[in-house]
């Protein structure tokens, strides 16, 4: 397009004249749509904000739901709502606030300043960003909306059943609606933590070692890794559950060998980490917040990285203690008291950490340290009562009662919503352009503060007086009156504190001028942004030599805004930005970013169509929106992806030429799917679980060798799924070889070979004669024979999709990112084949 | 018993305000250990927390000392690592010792508490045995909602449910076991003091959750056998016009009167019903009047029972129902 | 000795400790609950989870020793915020050494159990 500026020697920016010309290139490659387009928009800027404000309309939706939940508890034996009524504003206020609000918040605000915090254009695949977003505002509004039809999930946001999969104790659609909302929603979480994990490790800029990484960085990497583990188990317990709802699989039916028990573990496997994962970015922000305000480096990087890690292993071993009333062995009980206790020395690390880095700073008073002091005392209290109901006799008196009620708000609240608040405050001007109010925000804070300790305090009295939680009422003889109304009272005068944050927010801003540029003066790459901000994030990508590159790099802002670094302009009227090592920062590659497109919002609608349409039992309309979600989803990687270049490299300024086109684990698609296939096998090996714990708990499963799926069948889809996973492997070899003829051979061989070995597996149990619903072994045979057949079936349409980019010329043997991908599917797929062959077929030759 | 009655109800007037279902006012070894339990880590809690909040207070303020980063870091060390170690290991070698005793064997009698939507059904003098059980013992002398054990002996609870999750707590006398459909779960219970004490059920189980309470009396040894012994027998009364209703009128599908032909097995057995001190659950005292006013308006005495509102019964049909059962006791 | 040499650390290298805490947790859970399932005598089980707790204690002690040597022979400072292949190299050492601490105490935690529980109950 614009032949003549692609020169080899670099463009002289010190001339404002050059720097005009690449400033309006840049402006208009990373513009916005407009009009009705702009909803095709996928830059992190507009993604985010989007995501952002969702999020707090979720927010918002659920505090309403509390203050109805807190109205009608004001005084005993209220009759304000239905009890029907209530269940299902209790259900939906928690399942919002965790799976609508708190996830969501961490990915919002992660993909608004991740990118400006690491001086990168964009994360490296903003059409799934918009995929994510969409996902979830689809998803949300279909679980939020049931209530307005009186047919919201009504059993508390953790679902137990049989309460919850029998039609005669839940009738209607709530629990469906629950499972297939939800599993959508945690798609679009899974997306968000490819993304993250991703951009934090490869969109880092030049020089920016993992010693330099900003610490909100560590944190996105270690709770976007946490995602990947702990949601997927909770995948594998929604398909089972939906499988009992709609086919009346008897995963938790105990009358024939399922248990309630399983769905417990499965939900918390999730559900405890899930606390950590809301917990963790909240309190990335206050490590962003803190150094500022106290006007040096933070003390202890080390220690923070430590805490961060330290809670994100350990809290995945803390799971039974949502289970210590369940009749678990005492000994099983012990283990996860200790852990439980154990999570709690990072906790404090963590926050000994701020403390001494305003020990050892000169402090500057803001409002947003106005609202990390309020975090700390009433998280301090939530962490102490955490440590009490870890310990498992006094549990056992607390656990579901108001006492840990309170103590669950006292972490979220306390550890989350204050520093989110926090972070509303600080960052405000890197969005908008113009700080907020800092007196309203005093007033909000006060009016939040005393609320929520109004509100929550008294309840740890009335939870040990006596009060379980969701009751509908409670009787005057408890004697929990007076606690219960102060509560109510204080909920009130919280949500004025909100709502006083959302004027702040919202209230017409008239004249007033915008902050000047880094307004709290800080020290991390994300206040380059200039006030207000550009769509293309920083107008050069710069060297990093610093954790604190505005304070300690001399000159450096006027360096990136002269362009003096890396890509300071889009000459071919591309996005791009830097691919990096993942150890120093060292460049790799140049990243053609996508642009806008309306593929992310099609293949949601479509993939949102076959959730909501399973709910009601659609099964045609199902089956037709599964096949338009998967066309869509080839068409959008068809066309946006993989894209071989114009030429193999670029002059990204400085004289450094780095590769437009790079494939296996040197390009974020090899990263991509290495990290969706490790959420892919967790999810897998939740359902493994499944067998192993009922092989654990009855000593006749698995029974006999001859009830059970054969022997025969399962080796021949072994044999198959073993030449599938060869071919994969052989054709990105011989296609690297340039033996192109043999390479195309090979994936359409290995295309037939998944669909035998998918076949033969399904063969297996079919021609035994097991009937799923008869009793839990089938089931489970079944549940697990289908979850890797299909996974043959993608791999199969992924070689088919590999053989036609190579006959239509979009796959060479340079440019093989595609096969590179999918043979790396195929060792993820290979690994599963021989788990579910080994438990199916050989298992139960063995007992 | 009529006269042992009214002393407790006396007891569960002065209970029934304060206390009868608090853990703050124990009455079990259990509710004991775990409440000193708690007060010292309230106590310890409240001065760490001030510790931590005048530090961080005094080092968020614009103040004219600038300590070093040596400071800082033995901040870290001592505060963030050191103490919090030792204290959570301290901790959590009271807390794990605390278990073997509270999980002791039983020495006294053995009930079955099966938690059902929304009450509770109890048998007496039911064969417990050691080991993994995944169904409750049949037999034994049937009641419910209310669960008399004697002083001064550990009863085992077993705890079990033919429908969804059930939580069984009794807050003075012990934490809470959960009853779960295909599992039995064992909760040994030792009072200290005789007394009535109020429970409920801890796990969200339905609409009608809030209205799942039950009453334990505690006993002298003797008079627990007395009572059971009471319980075994058949109705007192086994005719006139109130059981004629009874049985014309379907409530005998659903529910037992030992002595006559009512034999349901659905909803509570009401052959001594008039001895327990309330009805629903816990939810009414044992009047004519409330019999009366939960068969005409069930569901609304206690939204999202199960058993159905008898409202369409002629008037007098339903206090001679209501009659009757108050002379079961 | 050679293998307190200069290795290269990386994010494996740093996630190993807790990594070996995950490995004893869930070998300890997994062998109760197997064992207590059908409420077996778990004197042997007591056993054989002290027996994997020496082992992963040394594992992480090995590392702890592996990384605090490095640290301390090629530079040991805290703060390592240099743009330089040492500081990283130190940081990671110095950030091993903390999580393999805190993977050590959880060990220890997690041991505890055993001497309390001799039976299923």
């Amino acid at each position: 397009m614009i032949e003549g500026t692609t020169q080899t020697e670099a463009p002289d920016q010190e001339d404002e004249a050059v720097r005009r010309a690449q400033e309006d290139r840049l402006r208009e490659v990373w513009a916005a749509p407009k009009g009705w387009r702009y909803w095709s928009a996928v830059n992190n800027t507009e993604v985010g904000v989007w995501y952002t404000a969702v999020s707090f309309g979720f927010m918002l939706f659920a505090g309403v739901l509390a203050l109805i939940v807190r109205a009608q508890l004001a005084v005993p034996e209220n009759d304000l709502v239905s009890p029907t009524f209530y269940d299902q504003a209790f259900t939906l206020h928690g399942t919002t606030m965790m799976f609508l609000f708190a996830v969501p918040i961490f990915e919002a605000v992660a993909i608004i300043i991740l990118p400006q915090l690491l001086g990168a254009r964009d994360l490296p695949f903003p059409r799934l960003s918009a995929f994510g977003f969409w996902c979830f505002v689809i998803g949300g509004v279909f679980v939020t909306g049931s209530i307005f039809f009186d047919q919201a999930p009504s059993s508390g946001w953790f679902m137990y059943p049989p309460l919850t999969t029998e039609e005669r104790y839940t009738p209607g659609y709530g629990p469906d609606i629950w499972l297939l909302g939800l599993s959508f929603i945690e798609i679009a979480s899974l997306a968000a933590a490819v993304e993250l994990i991703v951009g934090t490790l490869k969109c880092r800029p030049p020089g920016m070692r993992l010693n330099l990484m900003p610490l909100y960085a560590w944190y996105v990497l270690v709770v976007a890794g946490m995602i990947l583990f702990a949601f997927p188990p909770l995948i594998a317990g929604d398909i089972l559950f939906e499988f009992e709802r709609m086919f009346d699989w008897p995963f938790f039916d105990p009358s024939r060998g399922g248990d309630p028990i399983l769905w417990q573990h499965l939900f918390w496997i999730f559900g405890h980490p899930e606390v950590y994962i809301v917990f963790l970015p909240a309190i990335a922000l206050v490590a962003m917040i803190v150094p500022t305000f106290a006007q040096r480096p933070i003390l202890g990087y080390s220690w923070i990285v430590l805490a961060a890690v330290g809670t994100g292993f350990i809290s995945f071993g803390l799971w039974v203690h949502h289970m210590y009333a369940t009749g678990l062995p005492s000994i099983s009980l012990g283990f996860f008291s200790a852990a439980s206790e154990a999570v709690a020395i990072p906790t404090g690390v963590q926050i000994f950490v701020f403390i001494a880095t305003l020990l050892t700073g000169r402090v500057i008073y803001s409002v947003p340290m106005l609202f990390v002091s309020g975090s700390l005392a009433n998280l301090v209290i939530g962490g102490l009562t955490g440590v009490m109901v870890a310990l498992v006799p006094f549990d056992w008196q607390a656990h579901d009662t108001y006492f840990v009620v309170a103590h669950l708000h006292y972490v979220l609240i306390g550890g989350v919503l204050f520093p989110i608040a926090a972070g509303v405050y600080y960052y405000w001007p890197l969005v908008a352009g113009r700080k907020l109010s800092s007196r309203l925000g005093r007033i909000a804070f006060w009016l939040m503060f005393v609320g929520f300790n109004a509100a929550f305090l008294p309840m740890h009295y009335s939870g040990l007086a006596g009060m379980p939680r969701r009751v509908w009422t409670y009787s005057e003889s408890l004697g929990v009156g007076t606690a219960n109304l102060i509560s109510s009272v204080g909920a009130f005068i919280f949500a004025a504190g909100i709502l006083v944050i959302v004027w702040d927010v919202l209230r017409p801003r008239g004249k007033e001028p915008y902050a000047k540029r880094n307004p709290w003066n800080a020290g991390t790459l994300e206040w380059l942004v200039e006030m207000p901000g550009e769509d293309w994030g920083v107008r050069s990508i710069p060297i990093v030599t610093s954790r604190y590159p505005l304070w300690e790099q001399p000159n450096f802002i006027d360096d990136v805004d002269k362009g003096r670094f890396y890509l300071p302009d889009a000459e071919e009227m591309k996005r791009e930005t830097i691919i990096t090592s993942v150890l120093d920062g060292t460049p790799l590659q140049c990243l053609r970013v996508p642009g806008p497109s309306f593929m992310p919002m099609v293949a949601a609608i479509f993939t949102g169509a076959v959730f909501i349409f399973a709910t009601f039992h659609w099964w045609a309309s199902t089956i037709a929106a599964m096949v338009l979600a998967a066309i869509s989803i080839i068409v959008w990687l068809w066309r946006g992806t993989a894209i071989i270049p114009e030429k193999p490299e670029k002059n990204v300024g400085r004289g450094l030429h780095l590769p437009l086109y790079t494939s296996g684990p040197h390009s974020v698609g090899w990263w991509a799917m290495f990290i969706t296939m490790m959420g892919d096998t967790t999810a897998f090996l939740g359902l493994v679980f499944g067998y192993y714990y009922f092989f654990t708990i009855h000593a006749d499963f698995p029974p006999p060798a001859n009830v059970g799926p054969g022997v025969l069948w399962p080796s021949v889809a072994f044999g198959l799924f073993a030449v599938a996973w060869a071919t994969a492997l052989g054709a990105r070899l011989t296609n690297q070889a340039g033996r192109i003829g043999l390479a195309r051979g090979l994936m359409a061989a290995g295309a037939v070979a998944a669909l035998g070995g998918s076949a033969a597996l399904l063969w297996g149990p079919y021609t035994t004669g097991l009937r799923p619903a008869a009793h839990v072994y089938p089931a489970t045979v079944w549940v697990i024979a289908i979850w890797t057949a299909l996974h043959g079936v993608a791999g199969s349409l992924m070689l088919a999709y590999c053989l036609a980019r190579s006959l239509v010329g979009r796959m060479t043997p340079k440019h093989d990112m595609d096969i590179w991908n999918v043979a790396l599917y195929w060792h993820f797929v290979g690994f599963a084949v021989i788990v579910t062959v080994g438990t199916l077929a050989y298992l139960p030759l063995l007992t | 018993m009529r006269a042992r009655l009214a002393a407790l109800a006396g007891t569960v007037a002065v209970a029934g305000c304060e206390g009868a279902q608090s853990a703050f006012d124990p009455a079990g070894l259990e509710a004991e250990r775990v409440l000193l339990l708690f007060w010292i880590m309230l106590g310890g809690g409240v001065a760490i927390w001030i510790a931590v909040i005048a530090v961080s207070v005094y080092a968020a303020q614009a103040k004219t000392k600038v300590y070093s980063d040596r400071t800082g870091v033995l901040v870290i060390i001592w505060c963030g690592c050191v103490f919090p170690t030792v204290v959570l290991a301290a901790l959590l070698w009271w807390g794990l010792a605390m278990m073997p005793d509270l999980r002791r064997p039983a020495d006294g009698p053995t009930i079955a508490v099966s938690g059902e939507r929304f009450w509770w059904r109890v048998a007496y003098a039911v064969e417990g045995g050691p080991g993994v059980i995944r169904n409750l013992p049949r037999g034994g002398v049937p009641s419910s909602n209310e669960i008399w054990i004697p002083l001064g002996k550990r009863t085992e609870i077993l705890l079990s449910s033919p429908d969804v999750i059930h939580s069984f707590w009794v807050p003075p006398l012990a934490g809470k076991m959960d009853a779960v459909p295909g599992r039995v779960n064992r909760l040994v219970l030792e009072p200290t003091e005789t007394g009535v004490y109020h429970g409920a059920c801890a796990e969200y189980c339905g609409t009608a959750h809030a209205y799942m309470g039950l009453r334990v009396f505690v006993v002298p040894e003797d008079e627990f056998e007395a009572y059971v012994a009471a319980q075994a027998r058949p109705a007192a009364v086994d005719d006139g016009r109130g059981a004629q209703s009874f049985l014309e009128n379907g409530c005998a599908a659903c529910h037992t009167v030992r002595g006559t032909p009512a034999d349901g097995d659905v909803g509570p057995d009401l052959t001594h019903v008039a001895s327990r001190s309330t009805i629903g659950a816990g939810l009414l005292p044992t009047t004519i009047e409330n019999f009366a006013e939960f068969i005409r308006s069930t569901d609304h005495v206690k939204p999202g029972v199960e058993m159905p509102s008898f409202g369409m019964l002629p008037e007098e049909e339903i206090v001679a129902i209501a009659e009757w059962l108050e002379t079961l006791e | 000795m050679q293998v307190f040499g200069k290795t290269q650390d990386n994010l494996w290298t740093l996630i190993a400790a807790p990594a070996i805490w995950g490995f004893h947790f869930l070998f300890s859970y997994f062998l109760a609950a197997y064992r207590c399932a059908p409420n077996d005598d778990i004197f042997g089980t007591r056993a054989a989870i002290a027996v994997v707790t020496v082992i992963c204690l040394l594992l992480i002690l090995l590392i702890a020793r592996r990384a605090g040597r490095e640290w301390r022979t090629y530079g040991g400072a805290y703060r390592n915020d240099q743009a330089t292949d040492n500081a990283r190299e130190r940081f990671l050492e110095f950030s091993t050494l903390l999580l393999a601490a805190l993977s050590f105490v959880a060990v220890v935690f997690e041991t505890l159990p055993i001497f309390v529980f001799w039976d299923c109950r």
